[in-house]
């Protein structure tokens, strides 16, 4: 299926590193957070170690062996630090 | 009451709109102000740039104060933060806790602040008076508080 795609997102570093604050990415099945993070480092080698970096599927916190499906909005980031 | 906005708040305003809420039934009531404080003693900060994820990040601003209110009985919470560029010295967070007696209302409101800290997805980036910029790290110690409120203690880790 070739329309298949999820909608990332990058957020502060992330998204200066990447140099977009996110993008249609192809999905054509199920995969895990670790595996995409892996996939993203393969694409942008800047991210590296990408499995430092936190994700959020749906907007919800995720592990890295939480399944992403096509259709999600998955956000990428580092460590959050407000307050 | 969450609020998460650029302008700044009147956090005299907000624990009257809170009292107002509770009215008597809580004879408590415990806040935390955060400012933006200088990075370090010799190097002063000049600007404070704060990103959120909209959205996501009202949700879990939500789920961090219905947490609270459901563990420490607490009659009425609010979490205001701000985005956008803060000066030095500006108002950066707002956390209030109401509940019956003053135990409750300080544990409350200490854990929104250290659940905040970990979960509310807030960047912030450091712009220091000589010009430096960066994206501030999280801190060991805050997320060794959440694994402690996590594990239902009350956290003795340094803040």
């Amino acid at each position: 299926m070739s329309g298949a795609t999820i909608n990332l997102l990058y957020f502060a570093r992330v998204a200066e590193l990447v140099g977009a604050r996110g993008e249609a990415w192809p999905l054509a099945e199920t995969v895990t957070g670790a595996q995409l993070l892996q996939a993203l480092q393969a694409r942008y080698p800047q991210l590296e170690p990408a499995a430092r970096l936190k994700l959020a599927i749906n907007q919800t916190h995720a592990k890295p062996s939480a399944p992403i499906r096509p259709g999600d909005e998955v956000a990428i980031f580092e460590p959050v630090t407000g307050g | 009451m969450i609020i998460v906005q650029e302008a700044d708040f009147d956090s005299a305003a907000l624990l009257a709109r809170l009292r107002g809420q509770v009215g008597a039934e809580a004879g408590a009531i415990a806040t935390f102000t955060g400012y933006v404080r200088d990075f370090a003693p010799d190097q002063a900060t000049e600007t404070l740039f704060l990103e959120h994820y909209p959205g996501m990040c009202e949700r879990e601003l939500h789920e961090i104060a219905d947490t609270a209110r459901q563990r420490w009985q607490l009659a009425g919470t609010v979490i205001a933060h701000r985005v956008g560029a803060l000066p030095r010295g500006a108002q950066i967070v707002f956390v209030a806790a109401a509940s019956a007696h003053r135990g409750d209302a300080f544990r409350g409101c200490e854990y929104m602040i250290d659940a905040l800290k970990t979960r509310a997805p807030f960047w912030k980036r450091e712009t220091l008076s000589g010009g430096r910029s960066f994206w501030v790290e999280q801190r060991e110690a805050d997320h060794q508080r959440t694994q402690s409120w996590d594990a239902g203690d009350t956290p003795k880790e340094p803040t």
